[in-house]
């Protein structure tokens, strides 16, 4: 796979409303999951990170009656969108072939929650069209192309919790291909009830914030936010004098054949999305200096993904810092491959490994690993990896390098 | 209820129903319903034809209806209090 830029970066998270309260609460090793307040959730489990202040009003070129109907997966979105066009100096004449990639799971699923709702207690006595044209898990690709001028190809990537690995993934491989120049690659989940009631249905929730990599970790923190990045390709980059902040050097893409929502006992997919990506890249074990994990705390995902770097990275393990930003911002769904390559990015180009929080005891058996330690520390990276599992078995893997 | 008062019904049902950012008295009687007036598009068309079902009972049959109806809060309220008497 040829190598493709990076030349922006936006993020709306439970830390910030943008890149730079991100990188700052990493610095700090912030946790910020804390009591749910968006719903009412009558479970074993009340904790969430959420995004505060969420930016409502920020229509960003939208029509007034658009603007009014945004979903949080939608607003948030956009917010991370619009940051990362600034941050790559993209003006509008040209955003025109600008592609955007999206990864997302629930769209508007919150709002349509609470149209289910009103229509049951009375409030509305008929369904609502403004209530619900916000639901299909698409809309957020239409309102950002919409709002930032965007009339590349778009595609919208739905696979749990990878799509937005997924869709950095592929952006970068379009962009390889030629079949355009530069993309916006973005994942964006907001929190909604469905989502929080099927994953402590699962008992996959720790109703305190999670530890990944802990002996006592007991399941995963539910977070929201939206991650975006402008991958372009590298020689337009530097054409048009844009600062590159990282390269996406490959990615791999498998899967597990094997169930609904655990893993793969020996990570089957995780295995060969790993090699896969190490290839594409043609980057070997050695050279790996860095490992942002998907790391989300439960028993099944912590073990089998140390087991699969174990397995490719053998005796180097030791040597590289494997650290799970779900730690501090909890899983963000489709929004966390995103997100993470963001964080990921932000690692290569300042040297500052963000830690893994909560981490007190880690498991016994792998005590030879670096998880990064509150509060992180500062290293000289070349080369990273960010590794995003999703539930059915969606596994992906990129490897991204410093620009310089 | 006279016409003063489906007048400002009209508008609450506007502000309220359409989640729209201002108060009812902060729309004046002859603003436009769609394009420069209210900002509403196609889809809160949709939506106001079945608020005014809801709220008056009066029903806009097909777009002929619709559009003198929906040109400005004051027709709004013209079509629905003389519907209302029929």
């Amino acid at each position: 796979m040829p190598v493709a830029a990076v030349t922006g970066l936006g993020a709306v998270t439970a830390l910030g409303p943008d890149v730079a309260s991100l990188a700052a609460g990493l610095a700090e090793g912030r946790c910020a999951i804390g009591p749910l307040t968006l719903f009412e959730h009558g479970g074993r489990c009340r904790i969430a990170a959420e995004v505060p202040d969420l930016p409502a009003s920020a229509s960003h070129g939208l029509p007034p009656a658009t603007a009014r109907r945004l979903s949080r997966s939608d607003r948030l979105a956009l917010a991370a969108a619009a940051e990362a066009c600034r941050h790559a100096g993209l003006e509008p004449p040209e955003r025109a072939g600008v592609a955007v990639y999206v990864g997302a799971s629930v769209g508007g699923m919150h709002e349509a929650e609470a149209a289910w709702r009103r229509r049951r207690t009375g409030a509305d006595h008929r369904w609502r069209l403004s209530r619900l044209v916000a639901t299909p898990v698409a809309v957020s690709a239409a309102v950002v192309s919409q709002a930032l001028g965007l009339f590349g190809p778009r595609a919208t990537f739905s696979t749990a919790c990878s799509s937005s690995a997924l869709a950095v993934a592929e952006a970068a491989a379009a962009i390889g291909r030629g079949r355009m120049r530069v993309a916006l690659a973005l994942g964006t989940d907001g929190l909604c009830r469905l989502t929080y009631a099927g994953f402590d249905a699962l008992q996959a929730l720790d109703p305190a914030p999670c530890r990944p990599f802990a002996a006592d970790r007991a399941g995963l923190s539910l977070g929201e936010g939206a991650g975006a990045l402008v991958v372009e390709d590298l020689e337009h980059a530097r054409a048009r004098g844009a600062r590159i902040l990282a390269l996406v050097l490959g990615a791999g893409i498998a899967a597990d054949a094997h169930h609904p929502t655990a893993p793969h006992p020996e990570g089957a997919g995780a295995l060969r999305a790993l090699r896969a990506a190490l290839d594409a890249a043609g980057v070997t074990p050695e050279a790996v200096d860095y490992v942002n994990a998907h790391g989300t705390g439960t028993r099944q995902n912590d073990a089998v993904e140390v087991g699969v770097l174990r397995t490719v990275l053998g005796t180097r393990l030791r040597r590289v810092p494997v650290s799970s930003t779900k730690s501090q911002l909890g899983h963000t769904l489709a929004a966390a491959g995103a997100i993470e390559a963001v964080v990921t990015v932000l690692a290569l180009e300042t040297g500052l490994l963000p830690p893994t929080v909560n981490l007190r005891t880690p498991e016994p058996a792998w005590g030879d690993v670096d998880f990064v330690p509150v509060p992180g520390r500062r290293q000289p990276l070349r080369i990273a990896l960010s590794s995003s599992y999703g539930f059915g078995g969606h596994d992906v893997t990129l490897v991204l390098a410093r620009a310089r | 209820m006279n016409r003063a008062d489906v007048l400002a019904e009209v508008k609450s049902l506007l502000a309220t129903g359409l989640r729209l950012d201002r108060s009812p008295s902060d729309i004046p009687d002859d603003t436009p319903i769609f394009g420069e007036g209210l900002g509403l598009d196609s889809i809160d068309a949709l939506e106001l034809v079945v608020l005014v079902e809801e709220r008056f009972h009066v029903s806009i049959p097909d777009e002929e209806v619709g559009k003198r109806a929906f040109a400005s809060v004051s027709a709004l309220a013209d079509f629905i209090a003389t519907e209302r008497t029929r």
